[in-house]
């Protein structure tokens, strides 16, 4: 069943320029984008930056105005008009790509651990501290810390401490934007790991945002690609790994590095060839604006962006 | 760019409705009746009262708003209290010595200003920048009306090179060379310190923008393509920043009247500002809140014209 | 801004330290113009809030025909007025004045102009559309004029009501900073996230963006300062300032628009120009290094 649906998701930004600063374009920075994430999987959103996942991921959290389109959760239209918004925002919650810029520096751990606790449950400041110290105990942050601000933790360390306060309220679903993109390489299988017992222990669905196919492949059950703000093609993982149909998913599935030295040449002559055959026939994939066409199914649960002619 | 300009002109529509209802708000707070004047107050109380019925003072506000506005649009403001004439040849002699003022003062601040200001970008940060910064940092913070005193005291009366009132000397026949020699002489130094402070902007303005414009690519490019080195700066730069700059005239109104109210004092200049003060002073209402009006109205207006005016040349959107 | 920037730009904010107040003073320190108008403001303040305790204020104040126009003397500093008073006493007074008036509007409008932008960048959109045309409208107005009329027309005059009258057509400037940092700041993803978290509007405006843009708020109100100082005086020299038999730093200067005291006697008006241009630099300067200090905090993290 469907926990969350997205129906022809459309997000322009206005640009505004010159002295005057009046609006002189417009980005589109999603463009017509629909899927589904059912409930208990997770669900990829993979494309390269610029490409809308974050203004896609914003706009289920209703952080973003929504030029068009529609969001429903389980059975709520999320972007109603007015008088018949719901508040789903201890069901639905984030963990936002940079683990810098989501935590205030100003603040201490538990003020940010506690901040949607104070906002939807009333405790008392015991009862507080001690939810804190077990939400900090269980992303593996030592209790003590609770008084700490976040410049005196790394990157991962940050991380777990976003995750704590997402997961503070007991959500459905978790948005998690890039969520290692920002960290070192080294802990980034650590904290991928970290979500997945989280994920399993708390019966999470988990809609996950990457740029990062290796990552996207070690997590999700199912996979969107994102290009320019529109989808290009949707799957199930072996799918699209084994058999991406549109050449841009071709290309980034070829673009992946292979950890056997021994093929390397080999992956490199393939990658050439890949990228030969994306020159070659880019307008075979996309119409005359560059945009990719709207989705097709072919099979139950394969979809590609291909031209009308078929 | 005309959809630009047909929003920015409906903007304009609502500023002039609040800047009447904010004078009409002003003028029904000064005592006695600053639209017609025409209650003496030394009548008794029931004198007054029946005039007041008969003037129509005792309408609800909108009404005799409506009225207020309909003799403006017609160029009626009523007759001054101190004066007994009406309020419009009144301000007609002032209006066209503050025009002039106000013309002198901007070629002032733009002769004097895109020199110093290109000159300063170009060779930022030797002593000639230096200095021009340097003179930046005082005019900035220094008063219009101190500014002004120094230089009245400085060039009118220890140099003694300048009038120190008035806006032309006396006896002379109107239209004539020495008329206008004159009149130029009495505006040079209320012209010159309303410009070499308002040049102030205009300068700072310009530094930083040549000295982001030559980071630029295009720039660094042109230069490395052999363009000499001057002409480079000319046309860029002439394009990118002093096109803009001209435009600014409008937006410097506001400035403008502000110095002109305080210059006009300081060397008794016989213009609106001078006429705002004086009026105020021995109460002459009517005339008050018409200097008011036309003042507001014609920053109004300019903010108008260089919005319009900018929307046409400014670079970053047509070079799109 | 295109992504990858607003993404460095939350990357400059982080690593600021929980204090600010420790940046500027080292800022402050650093910068010996900077420290040197600091130290000339505070003795200034101190000296003449002290003295002025110690003046007669009515004696000063009282016309002395015995004593008019006095060059400075050993009895009389720096002269006597046409009234027969004492400038220096006056300029003390004045001094203070013109201070507590310039501290007083700075304040008020500030708080006006903080609440105004920060709702307006905040919920941005149309709110933000219709409240920055407010601002526009009374930004191009010639206020000066204004506060004149309404200084002039107003029932009770008094310094409070002239500080309320300056008030009310001098908190745009800072409103429109304000809004435009707002602006940014409600991007940043701590405030995204808070709303995520379920924290309201009031709350995330007092708790997370106010904080936040504390050094802008600052450095703004100081270089407000500044100006206010010099609208005063000038409100004064014209004679709509502080109500007659008030000294301020203004209305000595006026005494020069009389030619004769312009050109002959300049202890009447020359020790107040030097004060008020030097009051004036001495705050920009403090101003400037604020500034400077609060950019570096900014450029310095990335
Ligand atoms: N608030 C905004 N205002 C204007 N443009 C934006 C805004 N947020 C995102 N964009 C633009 O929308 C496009 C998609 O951005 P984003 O969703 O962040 O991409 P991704 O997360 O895939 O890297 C980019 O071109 C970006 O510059
Ligand atoms: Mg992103």
């Amino acid at each position: 069943m469907a926990l969350l649906k997205v129906d022809d998701l459309k997000i322009h930004f206005p640009i505004h320029g010159g002295i005057l600063n009046r609006k002189i374009d417009e980005v589109k920075a999603v463009d017509g984008v629909s899927f589904e994430v059912r409930e208990g999987e997770t669900y990829g959103l993979v494309g390269e930056s610029g490409s809308g996942k974050t203004t896609t991921g914003k706009a289920v959290m209703g952080l973003n105005n929504i030029t068009d389109g529609d969001i429903y959760f389980e059975d709520s239209h999320l972007n109603a008009k007015k008088g018949k918004k719901v508040d789903v925002r201890n069901d639905i919650q984030m963990i936002f790509q940079d683990p810098y810029s989501s935590l205030n520096p100003r603040k201490r751990v538990i003020d940010i651990v506690a901040e949607p606790i104070r906002n939807y449950e009333k405790l008392s400041k015991d009862e507080e501290k001690k939810r804190v110290q077990e939400l900090l105990e269980r992303v593996g942050i030592s209790s003590d810390s609770i008084m700490k601000y976040p410049h005196e933790f790394s990157g991962g360390q940050r991380q777990r401490i976003g995750v704590a306060r997402a997961i503070a309220l007991n959500p459905k679903l978790i948005i998690a934007d890039e969520p290692v993109s920002a960290l070192d390489v080294s802990v980034q299988a650590q904290v991928l790991n970290f979500l997945q017992d989280i994920q399993k222990e708390m019966d999470l669905t988990l809609f996950f945002i990457a740029h990062d196919l290796g990552v996207i492949k070690h997590m999700c059950d199912r996979i969107g690609i994102m290009y320019q703000g529109r989808l290009v093609e949707e799957g199930l993982t072996e799918e699209i790994f084994n058999n991406p149909q549109h050449i841009y998913t071709k290309r980034l599935v070829a673009a992946i590095p292979d950890v056997d030295p021994r093929n390397r040449e080999k992956h490199r002559e393939f990658r050439a060839q890949i990228k030969e055959e994306y020159q070659q026939s880019f307008y075979d994939y996309f119409n005359e604006e560059g945009l990719a066409f709207n989705l097709k199914q072919i099979t139950d649960t394969h979809k590609v962006a291909l031209p009308e002619r078929g | 760019m005309w959809k630009f300009i047909v929003r920015r002109l409906i903007i304009t529509l609502p500023q002039l409705l609040l800047l009447s209802l904010l004078v009409f708000f002003m003028a029904s707070l000064m005592p006695g009746d600053a639209f017609t004047s025409q209650i003496d107050p030394s009548l008794s109380q029931d004198a007054i009262e029946e005039q007041r019925e008969r003037l129509g003072l005792n309408d609800p506000w909108y009404q005799q708003y409506g009225r207020w506005v309909s003799g403006v649009a017609e160029g009626d403001f009523g007759t001054s209290t101190a004066h007994y004439r009406p309020v419009t040849d009144l301000i007609w002699e002032r209006m066209i010595n503050t025009i002039w003022l106000s013309l002198l003062s901007v070629i002032f601040i733009y002769a004097i200003g895109i020199p110093l200001g290109i000159i300063s970008g170009r060779w930022n940060d030797r002593l000639v920048d230096q200095i021009i910064t340097g003179y930046t940092y005082l005019g900035f913070a220094t008063p219009i009306f101190i500014f002004a005193l120094v230089v009245l005291f400085f060039f009118g009366f220890t140099l003694g090179w300048f009038p120190t009132g008035g806006s032309v000397a006396s006896g002379l026949e109107p239209g004539s060379f020495e008329y206008i020699v004159s009149k130029l002489h009495h505006l040079l130094l209320p012209a010159l310190s309303i410009a070499l402070i308002g040049v102030v902007g205009t300068v700072q303005y310009l530094r930083s923008e040549i000295i982001d414009t030559k980071q630029k690519d295009f720039i660094i490019t042109a230069r490395a393509k052999g363009a000499p080195e001057s002409r480079v700066y000319n046309r860029h730069i002439f394009r990118n920043s002093v096109l803009p700059i001209a435009a600014f005239f409008g937006y410097e109104i506001t400035m403008l009247i502000t110095g002109s109210v305080f210059v006009e004092q300081i060397f008794s200049y016989p213009g609106m500002g001078n006429l705002f003060i004086e009026s105020i002073l021995i109460r002459d209402f009517p005339v008050v809140t018409a200097v008011v009006l036309l003042f507001g109205l014609a920053a109004i207006l300019g903010a108008l014209l260089s919005d319009i005016i900018l929307s046409i040349v400014d670079p970053r959107i047509r070079i799109k | 801004m295109s992504n990858q920037q607003t993404e460095k730009v939350i990357e400059q904010k982080v690593e600021k330290s929980p204090s600010g107040l420790s940046i500027f003073w080292k800022e402050i320190l650093r910068d010996k113009l900077a420290l040197v108008s600091l130290l000339f403001l505070v003795l200034t303040t101190i000296a003449v809030f002290g003295v002025s305790i110690l003046l007669d204020k009515d004696e000063i104040v009282r016309v002395d025909p015995f004593a008019i126009y006095e060059p400075p003397s050993e009895l009389f500093l720096l002269g006597t007025d046409q009234g027969g008073r004492d400038i220096f006493g006056q300029l003390i007074i004045g001094t203070r004045n013109s201070l507590s008036v310039g501290i007083l509007v700075t304040i008020m409008s500030g708080f006006i102009g903080i609440v105004f932008g920060v709702v307006s960048g905040y919920f941005g959109g149309h709110v933000d559309n219709v409240m920055m045309r407010i601002v526009d409208f009374f930004m191009v107005l010639p206020n000066i004029m204004i506060i004149i009329v309404f200084v002039t027309i107003v029932p009770k005059y008094s310094v409070m009501t002239f500080s309320l009258v300056m008030t009310a057509f001098l908190w745009m400037g800072i409103a429109r900073l304000i809004r435009s940092r707002a602006l940014q700041e409600k991007e940043l993803d701590y405030v995204q996230a808070s709303r995520t978290l379920g924290s309201s509007h009031m709350k995330i405006i007092f708790t997370q963006v106010l904080p936040n843009i504390m050094s802008l708020i600052v450095v703004t109100m100081t270089l407000n300062l500044a100006a206010n100082i010099g609208i005063e005086s000038g409100l004064s020299f014209l004679g709509f300032g502080f109500p007659q038999d008030t000294p301020s730093l203004g209305t000595l200067l006026s005494y020069a628009t009389n030619p004769t005291t312009l050109e002959q006697r300049w202890w009447i008006w020359v020790p107040a120009a030097i004060l008020i241009l030097v009051l004036m630099l001495a705050v920009r300067n403090v101003g400037e290094a604020l500034k400077r200090a609060a950019d570096a905090r900014q450029r310095r993290a990335s």
